[in-house]
């Protein structure tokens, strides 16, 4: 009888073990999509901005078409975007295509100093910060994620039970954040 | 240790300073009514009870009274309540906790609060004027790890039991020396309950103090993960540590909230006298907490300080 208890015990308790790094794996992936909703919703600011910032300058130069244009296909591409990846590299696009945009605002001294442009200015600097921001914490939830679906016993068992491996917030050419790994010196 | 494995472990203390605190406070009562009566100690230990309640329910305005914090207008300070909204959602906290400003030339900040979604983060004005940007944004991230590790609530429910033993036995204290004439027990017991009342604040401190001085390490660690940058942590706090100005409304029952210990005067020269007395530090020595950043960043701290200028600058205070 004795191995029979001892049976059970064992399935008792790798019962536990499984169920704890279950409910460990759910929580990663939840903290990893809060982190993606969080940069969500900054990046949905950001998009938010661009109309009124590109109405501003169109009111001092309304014939630089081209920068325009370029602006305003770089928002619906980031609005579009489907996967973090995409939304990074949608998300750079966009910076290049605002660079080029201020740098034509540059040519008009009376645009520079309109309060209304300067407030967009500063609104959209601030969104960036956040979208950084954002990103550092999403990123670091993904790795913890991804590390831990990626790790044994959970490699063989993880897909099966619908865990997939996150995409990270960076464009290409990006390098992941290096991350600072702590143990208290007591 | 991941951030919901600290979290835990940080409960975990919390149960035990309670049950420790608890039994502390049986111990004076209980010697109370040793020494005097039984009813006196009854009555004593009610109010203790009462007011560390009392304490808990109004710790956030209480803390808020004891430093001096003001809060904010709608309008002021703008970029500096931008760069707490920035590290909060670098640190993932569901809510932005709120900015007070505490007028002191010392440079120092602290975090308070029971719940993340009520704290807020108490900012020196000497702070502002002394730190540019990078090192401001890594005190702001200390003090948004110690909210987000639910540090905050632990030293909140220390800082309140430590309180209420020292209210406790102050009540002994006063009863023996001017009840005396109530005491039936004899002179042993008198003068073992005096003693008693003597060490049972110390007591409080000890167990309050070792709490804190591990989370500033990993605070510190939180926050050079929040902002992926070890090295501005560790720059911040060696300019905290050139400054040696004490912080004039923080005493022995604050001392622990704050970024680097607002006293560091009385700490170093305690030091000296006596090793035991590091103990009561509420603060790890900045040395050791900028070597440990080193370590785990793998980098060493430039000798020169950057000259860049202080963030009061961009708030058009200086």
């Amino acid at each position: 009888m004795l191995w029979v208890w001892i049976l059970i015990g064992v399935v008792v308790v790798l019962g536990i073990v499984l169920a704890l790094g279950y409910n460990r794996l759910v929580r990663l992936r939840m903290e990893a999509d809060t982190g993606w909703a969080n940069i969500d919703v900054q990046l949905q600011r950001r998009a938010d901005l661009i109309p009124n910032l590109v109405e501003a300058v169109r009111g001092y130069a309304a014939h630089e078409r081209g920068v325009f244009d370029e602006v305003t296909k770089a928002r619906s591409a980031l609005q579009h975007a489907a996967t973090p990846g995409a939304a990074a590299e949608a998300n750079e696009g966009l910076s290049v295509a605002l660079g080029r945009l201020f740098a034509v605002a540059e040519a008009y001294p009376d645009l520079k100093a309109s309060e209304n442009f300067l407030q967009l200015q500063d609104d959209l600097t601030d969104t960036e910060d956040k979208i950084s921001a954002a990103r550092r914490y999403y990123n670091s939830t993904v790795m913890h994620f991804n590390t831990a679906i990626q790790s044994l016993p959970w490699l063989l068992v993880a897909k099966p039970l619908g865990f997939h491996a996150k995409e990270f917030f960076s464009a290409e050419g990006d390098i992941a954040p290096p991350q600072v790994s702590f143990s208290p010196a007591t | 240790m991941t951030l919901q494995e600290q979290i835990r472990s940080n409960r975990f203390r919390s149960a035990i300073v309670v049950f420790g605190f608890a039994l502390l406070l049986l111990v004076v009562a209980g010697l109370i009514g040793l020494a005097l009566d039984v009813s006196l100690g009854v009555v004593a230990l009610a109010i203790a009870v009462v007011y560390g309640l009392f304490a808990l329910i109004r710790s956030r305005s209480m803390i808020a009274g004891m430093t001096r914090a003001q809060p904010l207008g709608p309008e002021d300070l703008e970029p500096l309540r931008r760069l707490v909204e920035n590290v909060s959602i670098g640190a993932g906290l569901p809510v932005t906790p709120e900015v007070r400003i505490v007028d002191d030339e010392a440079p120092n900040a602290f975090a308070a609060g029971l719940r993340p979604q009520k704290s807020y983060i108490g900012v020196t004005t000497g702070l502002l004027r002394t730190m540019p940007k990078r090192e401001l944004e890594a005190v702001i991230a200390h003090e948004v790890s110690h909210i987000r590790n639910r540090d905050t609530y632990l030293m909140t429910m220390a800082t309140v039991f430590a309180g209420v033993i020292a209210l406790i036995a102050d009540i002994g204290f006063r009863a023996i020396a001017y009840g005396g004439r109530s005491r039936k027990a004899g002179a042993l017991v008198a003068v073992l309950a005096i003693v008693g009342f003597i060490l049972a604040p110390y007591a409080a401190l000890l167990l309050r103090m070792s709490l804190s001085r591990r989370r500033e390490y990993l605070a510190d660690g939180g926050a050079a993960e929040i902002l992926s940058d070890a090295e501005a942590m560790a720059l911040a706090l060696r300019r905290l540590g050139l400054d040696s100005t004490s912080v004039r409304y923080a005493d022995a029952s604050t001392a622990h909230l704050w970024v680097e210990s607002p006293t560091d005067r009385v700490d170093s020269e305690r030091r000296g006298v006596l090793v035991l007395s590091g103990w009561f530090n509420t603060h790890p020595p900045l040395d050791s907490r900028i070597q440990a950043l080193e370590e785990a960043g793998g980098f060493q701290l430039p000798q020169r300080l950057s000259v860049d200028e202080p963030f009061a600058a961009e708030l058009g205070l200086v």
